[in-house]
């Protein structure tokens, strides 16, 4: 293409692409102004007057709606880590399983994949809430002496508590990408050679160890962008603890815009938020895959 | 004839004595794994036969079929719906006719102004608002009319994305990026409280269509990044094939690039249709009566309380069920779609 036409078509798309956002925008403020609304972030300084069942640091509802964005921002960190811990742990197991020679174990666990990705999310967390937890009679499900207990006030371990909000989240979460996380690893694994495994078996190394120290190091550069994606899904898809009655980020910006009506400024926060969210995971992420590159480097 | 089906019994039962008992660890597994798994199946059916109270489900079957729909309207979501799986069939199943293969995808395509013309009505049936859609009916109308307007988007992003046009390829990079980058939650909840915010005074859009517009800017992204890879896999020499031979731009990519870069995308591509049939369900939370919404609403009917099981697992089947529908019929399409290219 000449260059005079390139500059010429670029500059077209620019007038279209201003014009559409300007109509937009001053759509919105004829809106705005209207509704008699405006656009600022001084409520943010404001009691926010509304309780949280869960908080990691201390707040009271005459607290700042700032303040109150920043529990649920820890809250929603906490399930996110937590859940990714486990749905890492869970996924390794099952996708081992799917890769080993019993067939059994391969049947269960391919059967286990399918149920899980073949049903939303959501009515699996509304599942772990309302029978998991909720039906549990008041008294215990399991109840070791101040060991574990489990009813429907949550979980209890050696003192620790999750609240059954908490614990129907993070099994919902963790479940359903371990699903996820599980076709990774597999497809990690599937990705090395055949004659590895030939190798070292023909070396009279154990299948056990063969796996661990021969295969997974190989699988791993294969294995690390997928499991990334999947734990940005899952930091995604924890916004869906609002269906559960969980105070993440998104129910308590939910409920701030059911409070004050600050519906834009509520979604900018959620914005940045996430951005935060996905900056923290990749950069983590790209860290332990440097680390990976570099001690291939020695070896 | 009795010989050789013992014999094969006796080779299945020597393989399965290998890959099952073939060390102590392996039996151990194999034998905890049987134990468990008749436990469970046992304790499930009992308590799917003599425990469960089916009449949550067979009571209101109409509803999670088609919502609050009036009742002497529901033949024409009841005939929608049966003409979408009588195609299904014809596709998977059907004779070989070639001008019956050529008119599929037509016949395909027609289902979604079929589906909309018999749930508005307007010419020879009443009409009828979209408050009252609702169930399977809303939930399938969702994925289809999404899906349908996303594709095209979602090619025109990644088209701009590759463009050698700076201005125009920052702010696809932009769009998509953001997108990707948020809950769709949020995008959602965008739809149903900000569209009308962004709109000039007086205009309104319904509920379904700012629910299915959310869904398309949400599912354009990520479809523009599949079909970017299957872009990106074409070899450079066919484009300077194309050059050589005088194609023009515009006949490059209508040509020689999608239809190579779609083939490519297209397990992607199911996935992410499966993905927005599951994802309607988020709709449950805003609002929308759709197969969740409609299960949320019937538990909350004193007559029903606490019957949580029976219905998240007649929801978990049907969902299953559809899912299951949509990756064979793409599995069966990416076939056909081998097979043609093996012929060239």
């Amino acid at each position: 293409m000449k260059r005079s036409k390139k500059i010429f078509l670029q500059l077209g798309a620019c007038i279209i692409f201003i014009s559409v956002v300007g109509i937009l925008i001053n759509n919105l403020a004829i809106n705005l102004t209207r509704t008699g609304l405006g656009f600022n972030f001084n409520w943010l300084f404001k009691p926010a007057s509304f309780a949280l069942a869960e908080h990691p640091l201390p707040y009271n509802s005459s607290d700042s709606y700032a303040w109150a964005l920043f529990i649920g921002w820890l809250n929603s960190l906490k399930v996110i880590f937590s859940s990714l811990i486990l749905a890492t742990i869970l996924g390794i197991l099952i996708g081992l399983a799917r890769t080993v020679k019993n067939s059994l174990l391969g049947l269960i666990s391919a059967g286990y994949i399918t149920i899980i990705r073949q049903t939303p999310l959501l009515l699996q967390l509304m599942f772990w809430y309302f029978v998991g937890f909720l039906s549990l009679k008041d008294d215990m499900f399991i109840n070791i002496e101040s060991i574990f207990r489990i009813s429907n006030q949550g979980i209890n371990i050696l003192g620790l508590t999750l609240s059954s909000e908490f614990a129907a989240l993070l099994f919902g979460l963790s479940i359903f990408t371990s699903a996820y996380i599980a076709e990774v690893i597999r497809g990690g694994i599937l990705s090395v050679s055949r004659g590895q495994w030939e190798a070292f078996r023909s070396l009279g190394i154990s299948e056990i160890k063969g796996l661990f120290s021969i295969i997974i190091p190989q699988a791993l550069p294969a294995i690390i962008p997928g499991l990334t994606s999947q734990y940005l899904n899952l930091a995604k898809n924890s916004t869906l603890a609002i269906a559960v009655g969980y105070s993440d980020i998104y129910a308590i910006n939910d409920t701030i815009i059911n409070q004050t009506g600050r519906a834009i400024e509520c979604f900018l926060i959620l914005l940045i938020s996430f951005l935060l969210f996905n900056l923290l995971i990749s950069n983590c992420m790209e860290f332990f895959n440097r680390l990976i590159i570099n001690s291939k480097k020695y070896n | 004839m009795l010989n050789i089906t013992l014999n094969s019994i006796k080779i299945s039962l020597q393989k399965l004595k290998k890959t099952l008992f073939s060390t102590l660890l392996n039996t151990i597994i194999s034998l905890v794994i049987i134990l468990i798994t008749c436990l469970v199946c046992l304790n499930t059916f009992g308590w799917l036969l003599y425990n469960a109270n089916w009449k949550v489900i067979t009571s209101n079957l109409p509803l999670y079929a088609f919502g609050s729909f009036p009742p002497d309207e529901q033949w024409r979501p009841a005939t929608w719906i049966i003409s979408l799986l009588l195609l299904s069939i014809v596709t998977l199943f059907g004779p070989e006719w070639k001008w019956l293969r050529k008119n599929l995808i037509s016949a395909w395509a027609g289902t979604v102004p079929l589906g909309l013309y018999l749930l508005y009505g307007g010419i020879g049936l009443s009409p009828i608002s979209s408050r009252h859609w609702g169930g399977l009916t809303l939930t399938i109308l969702l994925t289809v009319c999404s899906s349908l307007l996303s594709l095209p988007l979602g090619i025109i992003l990644a088209l701009c994305r590759q463009s050698s046009l700076q201005l125009i390829q920052k702010i696809s990079s932009i769009f998509i990026d953001v997108m990707r980058a948020v809950p769709l939650i949020a995008v959602l909840f965008f739809g149903q409280l900000l569209i009308p915010l962004f709109l000039p005074v007086g205009i309104e859009v319904d509920r379904v269509w700012r629910a299915i517009f959310a869904f398309t800017l949400f599912v354009s992204a990520y479809i523009a990044e599949d079909i970017r890879g299957g872009l990106q896999s074409i070899p450079r020499n066919q484009i300077e094939a194309a050059n050589s031979l005088g194609l023009n731009q515009y006949q490059i990519i209508r040509f020689i690039l999608i239809p190579q870069a779609l083939r490519i995308a297209l397990p992607a591509l199911t996935n992410q249709s499966i993905g927005l049939f599951q994802n309607t369900s988020l709709m449950a939370i805003l609002g929308l009566v759709e197969l969740l919404g409609v299960g949320r609403s019937i538990l909350a009917n004193p007559e029903f309380i606490g019957q949580y099981i029976e219905v998240y697992i007649w929801l978990a089947c049907v969902y299953w069920f559809v899912c299951t529908i949509m990756a064979i019929l793409a599995r069966h399409l990416e076939q056909r779609l081998t097979i043609n290219q093996a012929n060239f």
